[in-house]
């Protein structure tokens, strides 16, 4: 029947479970679950006939360009598995699970070998091992870390990487070129937003920047503070968001709200934006290009007129978060460190498949693995239109993309105060006239500066 | 008297267990051991977590109250409180007049009966995750069936449509809503058990008395509902103050500013959980136990004490 | 006449509170219905009625999705023996206690009773860390007997405290009856108490039922590979690809339990009725 969905993205994760199933689902699965305690069913490997030495098991998100699971499922591990005699499991769960279930290992002292989150974690750093060796051996093969993962997963006071990112995603703005068209703008300038706003909406077409309590919303927020100038802290990591900037910054914002958007933006998860956009209504939003794979893949009517640029310019230039980062992380109590240091490594080395399979979503962090030569005649050869429509992706990445905490390293107390949302919060505050834009950033900047005095006390910052 | 008179003869062993003391124990203690043991851990370890800085895994420094302290002067905390009281209470009260009134209507017998009470009792029946599902997407920013309804009649303009999840007001309503939605039909059930459990006796003397009716209603079944009552409200009040299911999936305690639906229970998630400060997130948890432990037994006294007359 | 009158009126009463409720308490069971025989593109598509199907549906995608490539029918099986394991240890545990609680204990039986129930009183977002280092000890991590092993520490303390409530209703009477006939404590339980409290045992199976199928919180914190997980979890987790939750297929997932669990309760609701009004007096 009809569906505009890949059938292959969605086979992928799940050939394992068609063999269970055949093999009378039901009952092995009990009985494994029975008598194994806890033992997990491994991959393929097993119905080749042959035990493969070592085990690694990790555990990440479900992707969002769900071709690069079927990648990374079905290619990349088995065959790392096979070359380095080594059985991987790939467990998969929602992004937004992924905080909860990384505790409980860590309190369980037990879990998977290699854990993965879209953000750096770094109030594990105690509970993982020193992930130097890894991005010294990948150093070697490729050329530095970028300085973006560098500031991301390394602690300047403790010298210690605790953490490995694999790639980052730029954060573009996706627009409708026939709407914006139809009114004779573009959003070149965070001024040009706010002028074509209330004309946008008028065409039934306003605005999404979300300001809800989800990571869209935090990042874009935090990027259009950092086009104002105005920064949470700086590279002392002291709090320094208390300033006439971020009032400005918070009053405009206030003033797009206002003129060009509906309220649903105080409601969003992470994928609201995406489905605002998909729902012909959206006329422009801030999401990495899996907003623009879907309406693709899905045939949607203006999936032509979707076009990508960078952030739009403030007054203090342009500068964006990327929208997620990859990193993963070997945990203390893992089991087989050895191997989980050599997958990462390899993983990194051989980036340009997983770039490939992503669909340009994640990009390297480490720059030599793909360089961006490599990444412009890639993405070059995208049939898309308009045909070179994600070339500005290498720019924003190699220009306009910093790390959460920039000019500072991403630290825990940096880390806290995303998971609270409380830069969205204090948007909202003033965006819906609760507070003034002078006691909403005061507020914030109390609130932030508590949660940064706890993680100084504990010697993390 | 009587009872020692017609003690049987028989294997010694089971005379033990005519003392009832005895037979209390053993008929008790299996239960007891088996929470004790299996809760008792866990709960004094998530207590001793509560007085420490801890951040992840279980160890960290002993911080006393600073925790509990904290928290008490944290606005974000204070609203979490006052929206759970909300909450709880605003849904019980939709849930107790509502399941009231079609436990007493389903006491009698009428046509298509069966099927109206297995259309009430679907919210119940349905994991709540999944049923939660249904009401995003009843409730989506792009797609609600409620938006296009008032689109399509002309009531609203597509731009002007509510939002339910996204605007504070609105957003606590629909989560009360739900929740109540969620919880109707099984206070139903306890109603029915209630009134099903009035002797027939009594409803033939209000019969004879001439009592009909409203009236019967207020002096009979009322006073003998009161302790069923009691009950259906106590369970519905722990479980909604102690669950985050609904608050977690609709909202995540959104949307901003001040967190419009922020409940203790998120809200000790988010803290302990997702930032990573399992020492006050634990503290936060802990605020509903005793509150919770005196609305009960206050509750229970009072069901008992009806009982008795 | 004046009787038939009355009788209509209070007939249509009935109809008049139980009709509105029914609707508005299964309108999302419509909604669910409709979303998941619906085409893909249709329901991404705000000129079809989302009242009805459109041109392309109704179809059977979604469902054929949701049994051929996800683990669904593995996540039923999991929940319904979870679920047939918990309910069997909480009425082992529970059924006992209650009696004694209800009937033997004194002084010291009321402060137990409060005891076990104050501890149904501790979120879940309290206790799944310490829990899940509980698991690890164990081995039971990333499998469905940690859930079997987690959910009685909720569903005894309630249980234990409905069968309170419940034998305090059987009047002692019929006890002290099969008493002064001789028969001993053992088997007064056995043939006496036991035949009555059907109807109760019956409400312990659906309330726990119930509770464990609804529970997340230690279900997705405990078991993360997917073809272990429930169905709450399982459904949550993998249909859901953060950017795209497939509707469609989570409609098909939501409507499969439910209706046969409404069925079974509907079913189960008259039985335990019955037992209130007839068995004591039998």
């Amino acid at each position: 029947m009809a569906s505009s969905d890949d059938p292959a993205r969605r086979e992928g994760r799940y050939d394992r479970r068609e063999l269970l199933r055949k093999a009378g689902a039901g009952a092995v699965s009990v009985g494994v679950a029975g008598s194994g305690f806890g033992q997990a069913f491994y991959g393929p490997m097993r119905f080749k006939g042959r035990w493969l030495k070592g085990d690694l098991t990790l555990i990440t998100w479900a992707h969002f360009v769900p071709a690069f699971d079927v990648w990374f499922d079905k290619t990349w591990a088995p065959q790392w598995g096979q070359q380095n005699d080594v059985q991987v499991k790939v467990d998969h769960i929602l992004n937004t699970l992924l905080p909860a279930r990384a505790q409980a290992e860590v309190a369980a002292n037990g879990g998977h070998d290699i854990f993965f989150d879209l953000a750096p974690r770094p109030q594990f750093e105690d509970n993982v091992i020193n992930h130097n060796e890894v991005v010294q051996e990948v150093a070697r093969k490729v050329g530095p870390i970028g300085k973006l993962a560098r500031h991301a997963t390394f602690n300047p006071k403790t010298k210690k990487y605790f953490a490995f990112s694999d790639n980052y995603v730029p954060d573009p703005v996706i627009w409708r070129h026939d709407i914006w068209n139809g009114i004779g703008m573009s959003p070149n300038t965070w001024d040009s937003v706010r002028t074509a706003a209330p004309k946008l909406k008028a065409a039934g077409h306003p605005l999404g920047i979300g300001q809800s309590a989800e990571l869209d919303s935090n990042m874009a927020l935090m990027s259009f503070l950092m086009c104002f100038g105005s920064y949470v802290q700086n590279e002392q990591h002291r709090v320094t968001i208390k300033n006439k900037r971020t009032v400005e910054a918070v009053k405009f914002m206030a003033d797009i709200y206002q003129r060009g958007e509906t309220d649903e933006i105080f409601g969003w998860d992470p994928a609201g934006n995406n489905n605002f956009l998909y729902s012909g209504k959206g006329s422009l939003i801030l999401n990495a290009i899996s907003a623009t794979r879907t309406p693709e893949d899905r045939g949607l009517p203006f999936a032509n007129d979707l076009w990508i640029w960078p952030i739009p310019r403030g007054p203090h230039g342009r500068k964006g978060y990327e929208h997620v980062m990859g990193c993963w992380w070997i945990w203390k109590f893992a089991n087989n460190p050895a191997a989980a240091k050599k997958f990462l490594a390899d993983l990194e080395i051989n980036y340009r498949d997983a770039f490939v399979a992503s669909k340009f979503y994640n990009f390297p962090s480490f720059p030599g693995a793909v360089p961006f030569k490599q990444i412009r005649k890639l993405v070059a050869q995208d049939k898309h239109k308009p045909l070179g429509k994600y070339g500005v992706l290498t720019t924003i990445a190699q220009r306009y993309t910093t790390n959460p905490g920039y000019p500072g390293y991403t630290n825990a107390a940096f880390g806290e105060m995303f998971s609270k949302f409380l830069i969205p919060q204090m948007f909202a505050q003033v965006s819906q006239k609760k507070m003034s834009a002078e006691d909403a950033v005061s507020a914030a900047n109390h609130d932030i500066q508590d949660i940064y005095t706890k993680w100084r006390k504990l010697g993390k910052i | 008297m009587e009872a020692l008179a017609a003690r049987p003869r028989g294997r010694r062993w089971t005379n033990v267990f005519e003392r009832p003391g005895v037979l209390a124990s053993v008929l008790i203690s299996p239960a007891v051991v088996f929470v004790t043991a299996l809760v008792g851990g866990p709960l004094a370890l998530a207590i001793w977590l509560s007085f420490t800085n801890a951040t992840t895994g279980l160890h960290g420094k002993w911080v006393g109250l600073e925790n509990f302290r904290h928290e008490w002067g944290n606005p974000a905390f204070q609203h979490a409180v006052w929206h759970t009281f909300l909450f709880t209470v605003i849904s019980q009260a939709i849930v107790l007049v509502g399941a009231g009134l079609i436990a007493h209507a389903l006491m009698k017998n009428f046509r298509g009966k069966w099927l109206l009470r297995f259309l009430i009792l679907l919210p119940w029946a349905a994991p709540i995750a999944l049923s939660l599902m249904a009401w995003k997407w009843m409730f989506d920013t792009s797609y609600s069936i409620f938006n296009w309804t008032l689109i399509h009649t002309h009531v609203k303009a597509p731009l002007d449509v509510p939002q339910y999840l996204a605007q504070p007001k609105l957003a606590m309503g629909s989560v009360i809503a739900v929740h109540a939605w969620r919880i109707l039909p099984f206070a139903v059930v306890i109603f029915l058990a209630g009134l099903s459990s009035i002797p027939k006796e009594v409803d033939d003397a209000a019969a004879i008395d001439g009592a009909t009716g409203l009236r019967k209603f207020w002096s009979v079944t009322l006073p003998l509902q009161l302790p069923i009552a009691t009950v259906a409200l106590l369970f519905g009040i722990v479980f909604t103050a102690t669950d985050m299911a609904v608050v977690y999936i609709l909202t995540q305690g959104g949307p901003p500013p001040s967190f419009s639906t922020e409940m203790v229970t998120t809200w000790a998630y988010k803290t302990g959980v997702e930032s990573g400060s399992l020492g006050p997130g634990a503290a936060i948890s802990l605020f509903l136990l005793p509150v919770l432990a005196v609305v009960s037994i206050a509750m229970l006294l009072f069901a008992r004490r009806r009982e008795v007359s | 006449m004046e009787a038939f009158g009355r009788v209509l009126r209070e007939k249509g009463l009935s109809y008049l509170i139980v009709g509105p409720f029914a609707i508005v308490l299964a309108f999302p069971f419509y909604v669910m219905v409709i979303t998941a025989f619906k085409d893909q593109t249709e329901f991404y598509n705000t000129s079809v009625t989302p009242y009805w199907f459109g041109k392309h549906s109704p179809t059977w995608a979604n469902a054929s999705f949701l049994f051929h490539h996800t683990p669904y029918p593995t996540w039923l099986a999991n929940t319904a023996i979870v679920g047939v394991c918990v309910v069997a240890i909480t009425l082992v545990f529970a059924l006992p206690a209650g009696y004694a609680l209800a009937r033997l204990a004194g002084r010291v039986g009321q402060s137990l009773g409060v005891g076990i129930f104050l501890t149904y009183l501790i979120p879940p977002t309290l206790l799944f860390i310490p829990f899940f280092a509980v698991i690890k000890q164990a081995h039971l991590t990333d499998s469905i007997w940690s859930l079997v092993l987690v959910y009685p520490s909720f569903t005894v303390p309630f249980s234990t405290w409905l069968l309170m409530g419940f034998f305090k209703t059987i009047p002692q009477e019929l006890e002290d009856a099969a008493r002064v006939d001789g028969a001993s404590r053992l088997k007064t339980l056995s043939s006496v108490v036991f035949p009555i409290s059907i109807p109760g045992i019956l409400t312990v199976v659906i309330f726990s039922f119930s509770l464990c199928v609804n529970e997340f919180v230690y279900a997705f914190t405990f078991i993360s590979p997917s073809d272990q997980k429930m169905v709450s979890t399982g459904v949550y987790t993998d249909l859901i690809r953060g950017d795209l939750p497939e509707w469609g297929a989570i409609m098909v997932a939501a409507l499969i339990p439910s209706i046969p669990l409404a069925l079974l309760y509907n079913m189960f609701l008259d039985r335990f009725i019955a037992g209130f009004t007839g068995g004591a007096f039998r």
